[in-house]
């Protein structure tokens, strides 16, 4: 039952979206989790869509995977769509119920927004769908390392990720193998309400916490049996290279960047 | 040449509540460069904890442990003599790092700094000695225990120590995953010329080993090749531990008057020296 969570919902490949630098796709990512706020008018939306459409195209990935991501959305689309049909009451009206006003402004801020949030969302799940784990981890140690400066423990808390990422399997075969153990024992984990089923579990989680202790204690020592000592003086198998298609994609997203600006100036606004 | 010398090597575990509880007393031993030798007691006798002192995760309360004459009470050279003996624990899930197999052989030479391309060698080097090449790119959660605690011999290997150290390697494996583990640790033996201590529950494996030593209450109860050791079944049940099946149906036999030898150790031996008998005797 537990092994349906897919594990960092990584989809493997070998698009170009695979192949780029983990660091180059988190750049990405994260200039696009901003930009998506830039556009002020339709043009410059179509044109963050386009963008989203075309990276959606280089990772061959089936489109269904990622409209499967809007799914737990929904209700908070729904609720910032209302909220503004409700409270923008200036613009044409279309519909006048006296303590409230449809307008052509209410519905396209909706629509607007509404727009915005799938991007971010398709955006974002993109990156974890085309990136493994380990590249993940990876990327984000090396592009945040000048923060070590600033006294950050970069690699301890990719090292935390990565080990978190790793054990995640193991813990959720133990946590199958103690409720395996408990039903045998004439545990009942599947009737009664959200407070009795919550109590039945309690059994499991204790022992799953215990071994997770010792675990803990297991894995540090043969971490130290390996010499870990830290950051500090260590080296990488894999180093990342940047290759011509980073920096292509990095250029790119900067001339996407600078296009939505120019949108904005030279477009008026329709919010 | 001597690898390992402990001389009158104590530990007690000190704990403010309670009185110090000694594990290890006036240990001495050595272990020669090349040698197999297998670690055997019962539960509680301190052969785990000697085991910690070989690597310098635990440090003598009295007496000295040299390790290629560097003295384990040093901290300064923990990392250095570390390299040199690697540990490998019971557990192979608890002593995985990484999300790949590869990555995880890594971390050891990445941790001593080293070179990019020379860890990528080593890596590779490392898994063929385990024979786990064709997995190097796979997760160990899918893997059999036995893959996983050669992984973990792997990652030792990658530091390219001078002696490894195993702790019950094979106590949490099937069958199947202890004769694959005991079949590594004993090419590398063999072929690679390394160094290995092995702590184990089977005498099986134990027959296996050069040299046999027996600790019991915290001291080396005897020290000697298998033949030597496991000749001595009164002297092992006395400590608790059983002798190899074939030496033990041996002894049984010769208490019946059936005239064995008593060194036998593995079944063919045991096969022969039964039916040379039954022959002379008709």
């Amino acid at each position: 039952m537990l092994n349906d969570i897919t594990m960092g919902q990584y989809f493997p490949g070998n698009s170009l979206l695979h192949r780029l630098d983990p660091r180059v796709k988190l750049l990405v990512t994260f200039v696009y989790i901003i930009a998506v706020f830039i556009p002020q008018n339709w043009t410059g939306l179509a044109v963050a869509v386009a963008f989203l459409l075309l990276c959606v195209a280089l990772s061959k990935l089936p489109v269904r995977l990622i409209t499967k991501t809007f799914k737990p959305i929904i209700p908070l689309i729904l609720l910032t769509s209302i909220l503004n049909v409700f409270y923008l009451d200036s613009g044409n009206v279309w519909w006048d119920a006296g303590f409230f006003k449809l307008t052509d402004h209410g519905v396209y801020t909706a629509i607007f927004i509404a727009i915005r949030i799938l991007c971010l969302i398709a955006g974002s799940s993109l990156l974890t769908y085309t990136t493994t784990p380990t590249a993940l981890t990876d990327g984000l140690e090396r592009l945040l390392n000048p923060l070590r400066a600033l006294h950050v423990p970069v690699h301890e808390l990719a090292m935390m990720m990565t080990i978190a990422l790793r054990f995640i399997p193991t813990l959720i075969e133990e946590t199958d193998k103690i409720m395996a153990a408990q039903k045998a024992r004439g545990a009942d984990m599947e009737s009664g309400g959200m407070m009795q089923r919550i109590r039945a579990f309690l059994p499991v989680l204790i022992p799953l916490f215990v071994s997770s202790f010792r675990r803990a204690y297991d894995l540090a020592t043969a971490m130290e049996c390996r010499c870990y000592r830290g950051g500090e003086g260590r080296t990488r198998m894999n180093r990342l290279q940047m290759h011509g298609r980073d920096v292509a994609t990095l250029l790119f997203t900067a001339v996407f960047v600078a296009a939505l600006i120019v949108l904005n100036i030279v477009l008026p606004s329709t919010l | 040449m001597i690898l390992i010398e402990a001389d009158k090597l104590r530990f007690q575990y000190e704990n403010p509540d309670e009185p110090p509880k000694t594990v290890l007393r006036d240990v001495d031993l050595t272990i020669e460069r090349g040698e197999f030798v297998a670690l055997l007691g019962h539960n509680g006798c301190g052969k785990s904890t000697l085991a910690k002192h070989f690597n310098a995760l635990l440090l003598p309360t009295g007496g000295t442990l040299l390790v290629e004459e560097m003295n384990t009470a040093d901290e300064e050279l923990s990392i250095d003599i570390r390299r040199k003996v690697g540990l490998v624990l019971q557990n192979p899930d608890n002593q995985l790092v990484s999300t790949v197999v590869e990555e995880d052989v890594a971390f050891g030479p990445e941790n001593l700094g080293i070179e990019p391309a020379e860890i990528r060698r080593r890596v590779d080097d490392a898994l063929k000695m385990v024979d786990m090449y064709d997995y190097r790119t796979h997760a160990p959660h899918k893997l059999s225990g036995g893959q996983k605690q050669r992984i973990a011999i792997a990652g030792v290997l990658a530091m390219k120590p001078d002696c490894i150290v195993l702790d019950e390697p094979t106590a949490m494996l099937d069958p199947k995953g202890r004769r694959e583990v005991l079949e590594t640790v004993r090419r590398l033996n063999r072929e690679n010329g390394m160094t290995v201590v092995m702590i184990t529950h089977y005498m099986e494996e134990a027959a296996a080993a050069d040299r046999v030593v027996v600790m019991n209450e915290g001291r080396v109860w005897m020290d000697g090749t298998p033949r030597e050791i496991f000749s001595q079944v009164e002297a092992l049940k006395d400590v608790e531990l059983d002798v190899p099946q074939p030496t033990e149906l041996c002894a049984e036999l010769r208490a019946l008057g059936w005239d064995l030898p008593a060194d036998v150790l593995t079944a063919e031996e045991c096969v022969d020296a039964i039916a040379s008998y039954l022959e002379d005797r008709a």
